[in-house]
């Protein structure tokens, strides 16, 4: 259950009691900074998140598993930089009538080391953070766009609902198949016509008790008032030394990246 | 500026529809040569009976999910990381895209197969145009190659779900201007 609702990986560290919104803004700021970093810059960034991975208390191989679904897309955009980079060829692959070159297995082994920290940082996010926080800070984050015309309270309630409800959908989903499957409804193989019909048969139904569940959904919210008087959080944040310490932190290594950018 | 009101009709859909985006991305069908997922086809029925703001509004929601950190993304990733990354292009387009073929269908009445149709494909237009930006930008693609690993492939399974959606908007928009109050 808790790898389907968002992972939270339970664990007492000082950065599971970072304030959320800190956590959502430093992931944010990170990844802009990892986004076309050098390879000096990709290594610091590497080494800022190693620290902070330890002090989360949760073991490495929970965060190598957050790898393994992103591998295929690493290896074919390795692949295409490896092969597709001009440059100088090295020499044991010129007999295979392929041409790789210096610079693509550079560029290729770059780009990956930089999506592979945006995974790691990712994770960090969601491994140490609660669903409800999540929305608790993204609804106070959300706030300054209100000028914009954004409903930031009518967002992140959304979010919170579509959180409750993606488990309840997932298990649909698998009930619904298993009765076309009970009903003699072959997906694998096929003609297009007949892969077209069979997607239609599943979502007909699927949708409808979609649009069914919204309608009721929307009944009970309003017969319970919802919308009537100021809201409450059940748990609020405020921002203690650490939350300074750990944006601190980050806007050295922001300011070092920006110094470096006005020198090149 | 004013805030956009959304009326709890309206959030309830979006909310459900994203979480159901958000589901249809476990589910794959395989087809040569990728196999699709029912992920944009929940996006194109709520473009198709909801109409553009409320679907987009769902894609918003899905994105979200994706953002705090559900594996909802195109396999099994999640985080604000991927917004930045090769692929998150296409997150911003789904949310362009579901309220272009919002728009584009006819506002009231039970639409025709060959509008539907028109409206969802010039959505999907719409979504690969960010998504081929951004994936030339951040993974130093040239635009040639970026079309080849990140259009051609999806082409067919878009043109499936496309077909489906359509058969289920017709099916269900007449039942639901019927049933739903």
């Amino acid at each position: 259950m808790s790898f389907l609702l968002g992972q939270y990986v339970e664990a007492d560290s000082v950065v599971h009691r970072l304030d959320p919104r800190v956590k959502i803004v430093s992931t944010v700021m990170l990844s802009l900074l990892i986004l076309g970093a050098s390879a000096p810059h990709c290594l610091a960034s590497a080494l800022l998140l190693g620290l902070v991975m330890h002090l989360t208390r949760i073991p490495f191989r929970a965060y190598l598993k957050a790898f393994r679904p992103v591998i295929p897309f690493f290896a074919l955009l390795f692949l295409l930089h490896l092969l597709f980079t001009p440059g100088t060829p090295l020499p044991p692959f010129g007999a295979w009538a392929i041409t790789v070159t210096k610079e693509g297995l550079f560029m290729g082994g770059l780009v990956v080391f930089r999506f592979g920290l945006l995974v790691f940082a990712a994770s960090l996010l969601t491994y140490t953070t609660l669903p409800s926080d999540l929305v608790f800070g993204l609804e106070r984050l959300l706030r300054p766009l209100k000028a914009l015309g954004v409903p930031s309270h009518d967002v992140a309630v959304m979010v919170f609902l579509a959180l409750r409800f993606f488990p309840v959908f997932l298990r649909e989903l698998d009930r619904m198949r298993e009765a076309q499957a009970a009903r003699g409804r072959v997906v694998r193989g096929g003609s297009l016509g007949l892969k077209i019909r069979a997607a239609r048969d599943l979502l007909v139904p699927l949708a409808w008790s979609t649009l069914r569940k919204a309608d009721t959904l929307a009944a009970a919210m309003e017969a319970r008032g919802y919308g009537n008087g100021p809201r409450t959080y059940m748990r609020t944040f405020s921002l203690s030394f650490r939350d300074y310490a750990a944006l601190f932190l980050l806007l050295l290594l922001a300011a070092w990246r920006l110094l470096c950018g006005i020198q090149a | 500026m004013k805030e956009v009101k959304f009326s709890l009709r309206e959030m309830a859909f979006a909310a459900l529809f994203g979480a159901g985006t958000a589901a249809g991305a476990y589910v794959v069908i395989p087809v040569a040569p990728v196999p699709i997922t029912l992920q944009t086809l929940f996006l194109y029925v709520a473009a198709g009976l909801l109409g553009g703001r409320v679907a987009a509004l769902s894609q918003v929601v899905y994105v979200l999910l994706g953002v705090i950190g559900l594996p909802v993304f195109a396999g099994g990733k999640a985080g604000l990381g991927i917004l930045f990354g090769p692929t998150g292009g296409y997150l911003l387009g789904f949310i362009l895209g579901a309220y272009a073929a919002g728009k584009l269908m006819p506002s009231n009445g039970v639409p025709g197969a060959v509008r539907t149709v028109l409206a969802l494909a010039a959505g999907t237009v719409v979504i690969y145009v960010p998504g081929v930006l951004q994936l030339c930008v951040v993974a130093e693609l040239s635009l040639v190659k970026a079309l080849t690993v990140g259009v051609l492939p999806f082409l067919l399974g878009d043109g499936i779900k496309i077909a489906a959606a359509t058969l289920v908007t017709i099916k269900l928009k007449p039942r639901m201007e019927q049933r739903l109050s």
